[in-house]
């Protein structure tokens, strides 16, 4: 038998460090992970589903910059480009991203976080669950029947007259929608009626305030998709006359549904990603979090500014002066709140005992990179830089700094912070940091040329270019590779860590929230007995053990008899 | 297997309180209240979402009509107020009935519950039985949605059979939509509509009723012959909605109907017959039926998700799932039930109460 660290073990004070039966293990067989209830294992299946998006949307990524290699023709045409651009965007936008961090660690770790047993509503997260594969089988057969090519914005008139599949895409992003709003409906439900004793609103850890802003979003500005997209399909099917100028609709009224959604949208990614960073700045610092308050109430911030900003996507779209300038004002007053979790983050690592484990490493990749994506929208809600700037690769560089190199890179740190927990394995450490530094290189590597070629006026959705863009286009490209290869390097040492890992202990890092008290990987139902929570961010009220390889309370150091064997390595 | 999971964890860590093998409770959560509460808590966001879903098309409704208050001045008078308002009376019926059914489970008076949700049930499949007169009854007339919409001048211009030389526009466009040749097939197609409907809901109404008559009979084929009734009930209300309907519309024209009335009947609507000085046709009349149809579809929509939740209640009731410390279910499609009459509450007036 495993030589296990077990407090129920009478000698022991110290609490369970791994179990024999855990969740992934207390049943078999496909149904028991196909009909599971167990929120944890409904959020491994959408790693797993987001996992698989991500590599085929990157796949889509490295043909095109492949293409870009040169202005003449290498891989594809017109056509085919914008086909690929348009399928990867969508893909990484309602496949990936969005369900990232919220449907994916956030199923798995909030109930956790929260010491209940589960989410409030378990059938309906199911439900979501099968509700993106379905969304998700939607897309596939998009790309079956004849592509996409509107770009991921579906904009009018040209979504109703081109031949490609518009209605099997929009089909997939109500479904993705749906499931969408259910996760955050679950979410919000969860965190308000089933909070632990002694978890007052604001002992929570920042990561589930976060959570709660994204659901908030999720399910009030989602339907407004929904319906938007519902609105387009039947204006393809029967032309109502709604969206298309031919039978007197109004085109821009699309752009405004479709981003009173997809600018809060922005935020559905952003903000979990910045949670996650709030959770792993504080434990690998061994700090209390600097600023709880303001970072708990910037994500509300963030959340209510964003409703009021879509304007911004659509000052040459022609609304009216007044308009643009009432928009351009509060998206300026939208980084207010995303600049003060910056500081709180970086006054919380001053003076602290920084450790550069992974998940640190991409926390702090995170903050370099989101300081730039967020100061470059400035540049965009400008009026002025707008004009000259809307549609250019500018815009493009702007959002991937904060999609790609922000939420995802968040969705890398939260992997990695929270893999023993999820996996029961320690990953390696060397490899991981290698893979993150090759994802931060690979990245700028991307997409700071793109902020140049940008001002020089390259326009974005072109499959060719001028002939002295193509230096800067080459960068580009070799960036992209280096991108794809570390997130491969990334995603293969967690693999690996999965078969040959160090059993993980309850605690590797250090956390004082309360899913760090659970055993790693943690049981079917996370707590025995309801755990009691206090402030998440006390790193004191844990200290490190050298038997165990991990952190534990306290109050139970010392006090130990030699009853206690070192954690279950023993296989390595 | 989430409970095999629970249960042997718990034997793992010696055993303590699990003592509450209550299968109304489920297991993540400590209390009934607290099941209930959370419950509640859901629906209600749940009906947020619905609001803001709902809230694309309002938006719409709000622009087209600041923009374009001439179309809907115009069009609405197509719609039939009479219906309308008869159906706006018999969803605040059924919203009644749905709070009685409510505070039946809250007293767990179940037979009183059942009665009470099969007469939501029916009342709402009246309401569809008139709406989906009403719908024929537009489609007849040609007055559908932007893509598909034919104006009723045309029709006049057909019926009159007059050459219309006067204002040659009319007659021009009388000519594409003759041309065109949606007319008269659209005509015969929608008018043999209704027969059709009619026919399938006999149908429906004896295979169901059969159904219901041999499940009944056989234990432990109560869910079965539950779901048969639903189905039955569910037809006739809306068979008893589209005959009324009928029979309105038939009393509408009664009186002394010529040959001339009746034709004009056929391809006019009554209402704009009827009308000794016609206001002139706005350009985009069309997108008064596209709104029309998308509000008043995608709540007919909601009515038919409503109508099966209540009949899941009636499936539960029957096999009494419900008690004074579980009513949760009940509740809660209660209260979305409310939302679907509100938004009607809302529709009516803004669509058929213009001017
Ligand atoms: C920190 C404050 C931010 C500001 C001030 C800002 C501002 C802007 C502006 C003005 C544009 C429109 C540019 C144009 O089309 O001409 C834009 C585009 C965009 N932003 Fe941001 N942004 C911010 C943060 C974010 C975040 C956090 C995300 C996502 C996680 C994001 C994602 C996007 C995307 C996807 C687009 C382009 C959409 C498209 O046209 O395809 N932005 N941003
Ligand atoms: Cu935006």
């Amino acid at each position: 038998m495993a030589t296990v660290v077990d407090s129920s073990n009478p000698k022991s004070n110290f609490p369970i460090q791994y179990r024999e039966l855990n969740y992934l293990n207390c049943s078999k067989g496909w149904k028991s992970w196909f009909f599971t209830l167990d929120h944890k294992r409904i959020g491994i299946m959408y790693l797993i589903g987001v996992t698989t998006s991500f590599f085929l949307g990157g796949l889509f990524a490295m043909l095109l910059r492949t293409e870009l290699l040169s202005p003449s023709r290498i891989l594809m045409g017109a056509d085919s480009y914008n086909q690929m651009f348009t399928l990867h965007g969508a893909i990484m936008t309602f496949l990936v991203i969005i369900p990232g961090v919220p449907a994916a660690i956030g199923n798995i770790i909030l109930p956790i976080m929260l010491g209940a047993k589960d989410v409030a509503f378990p059938r309906m997260n199911l439900g979501s669950f099968y509700l993106w594969m379905f969304g998700a089988f939607f897309f596939l057969a998009a790309i079956v029947l004849g592509g996409l090519d509107t770009g991921w914005t579906f904009y009018t008139p040209y979504s109703i007259t081109t031949s490609t599949a518009v209605i099997t895409a929009l089909m997939g992003v109500f479904i993705l929608g749906f499931s969408s709003i259910f996760t955050g409906l679950n979410f919000i439900v969860t965190i308000h009626t089933m909070r632990p004793p002694g978890m007052t609103w604001f002992k929570m850890p920042l990561f589930l305030w976060a959570l709660y802003a994204t659901a908030l979003i999720q399910i009030l500005a989602t339907p407004v998709l929904g319906i938007t997209g519902l609105l387009l399909i039947v204006e393809r099917a029967f032309h109502i006359g709604i969206f298309d100028p031919a039978l007197g609709g109004d085109p821009v009224l699309f752009q405004h549904f479709f981003w009173f959604y997809s600018h809060p949208a922005v935020y559905v990614m952003i903000l979990p990603a910045m949670g996650v960073v709030s959770e792993v700045i504080a434990v690998h610092s061994r700090k209390h979090i600097f600023g709880y308050r303001f970072i708990a109430y910037s994500s509300i911030a963030i959340a209510a500014f964003g409703f009021l900003v879509w304007g911004h996507h659509m000052f040459v779209s022609g609304q009216s002066k007044v308009v643009a300038v009432v928009f351009s004002a509060i998206t300026f007053s939208v980084s207010i709140p995303s600049a003060i979790k910056v500081f709180n983050w970086l006054t919380t690592m001053y003076k602290g005992s920084i450790h550069f484990t992974t998940a640190m490493c991409y926390g702090l990749s995170f903050i370099f990179i989101f300081t730039i994506g967020g100061l470059t929208g400035l540049f965009l809600a400008t009026l002025a830089t707008d004009v000259h700037l809307h549609d250019t690769y500018f815009v493009v560089a702007h959002f991937h700094y904060v999609m790609m190199g922000s939420s995802l890179v968040g969705l890398f740190a939260a992997v990695h912070h929270w893999w023993p927990k999820i996996s029961g394995r320690m990953f390696n450490e060397y490899w991981g940091r290698i893979a993150c530094l090759g994802v931060f290189m690979g990245f700028n590597l991307t997409f700071f040329p793109q902020f140049l070629l940008g001002t020089r006026g390259m326009p974005r959705r072109y499959y060719t270019y001028l002939p002295e863009f193509q230096n800067l286009h080459i960068l580009s490209t070799m960036g992209a590779y280096l991108l794809g290869i570390s997130s491969t390097l990334m995603v293969a040492t967690l693999i690996y860590s999965i078969y040959h890992g160090k059993k993980a202990p309850a605690n590797p890092w250090g956390g004082a929230s309360l899913e760090w008290q659970c055993s790693s990987p943690p049981p079917g139902n996370n707590f025995d007995h309801p755990p009691l929570a206090g402030d998440p961010y006390v790193m004191e009220s844990v200290v490190y053990n050298e038997e165990i390889g991990g952190y534990v309370p306290a109050e139970c150091q010392g006090d130990n008899t030699g009853s206690v064997t070192a954690s279950g390595d023993k296989e390595v | 297997m989430n409970t095999a999971a629970t249960t042997t964890t718990d034997e793992h860590a010696d055993s303590h309180d699990h003592e509450h093998h209550d299968p109304r409770l489920a297991h993540h959560f400590d209390s009934h209240q607290q099941q209930f509460d959370t419950g509640k808590l859901g629906i209600w966001l749940f009906l947020v979402t619905e609001v803001l879903f709902f809230s694309g098309l309002f938006g719409f409704y709000a622009v087209y009509r600041s923009l374009h208050p001439e179309v809907f001045l115009y069009a609405s008078q197509f719609l039939d107020t009479v219906l309308g308002a008869a159906n706006t009376v018999v969803l605040l019926f059924s919203s009644l009935t749905m709070a009685w059914g409510v505070r039946c489970a809250q007293l767990g008076q179940t037979r009183g519950l059942l009665v009470c949700l099969v007469t939501t049930l029916a009342c709402a499949a009246i309401f569809l039985g008139v709406k989906s007169f009403e719908y024929t009854e537009k489609a007849h007339h040609g007055l559908l949605w932007a893509g598909m919409y034919q104006s009723p001048e045309h029709h006049e211009a057909d019926a009159a059979a007059a050459p219309a030389a006067e204002h040659g526009e009319t007659a021009e466009h009388a000519h594409t939509a003759a041309a065109d040749h949606g007319d008269e097939s659209l005509f015969e197609k929608t008018k043999h509509t209704l027969s059709y409907m009619t026919t399938v809901l006999w149908v429906v109404i004896v295979l169901a009723g059969i159904a219901f008559g041999v499940f009944i009979k056989k234990p432990g084929k109560m869910t079965l012959a539950t779901v048969a009734g639903c189905v039955l009930i569910s037809a006739f209300g809306m068979m008893l909605g589209t005959y009324a309907s009928i029979g309105y519309h038939h009393f509408g024209h009664a009186e002394k109907p010529t040959d001339e009335e009746i034709q004009m009947a056929e391809t006019v609507p009554a209402e704009y017959a009827k009308q000794k000085e016609k206001v002139p046709e706005p350009a985009l009349a069309g997108t008064f039926f596209s709104v029309y149809f998308c509000m008043t579809g995608l709540h007919a929509i909601h009515i038919i998700g409503g109508m099966i939740a209540i009949s899941w209640l009636i499936v539960r009731t029957v096999h009494g799932a419900f008690t004074t410390y579980y009513f949760g279910a009940v509740d809660f499609v209660g209260l979305y039930w409310h939302l679907v009459d509100l938004i009607w509450i809302y529709l009516f007036p803004l669509l058929y109460l213009i001017n």
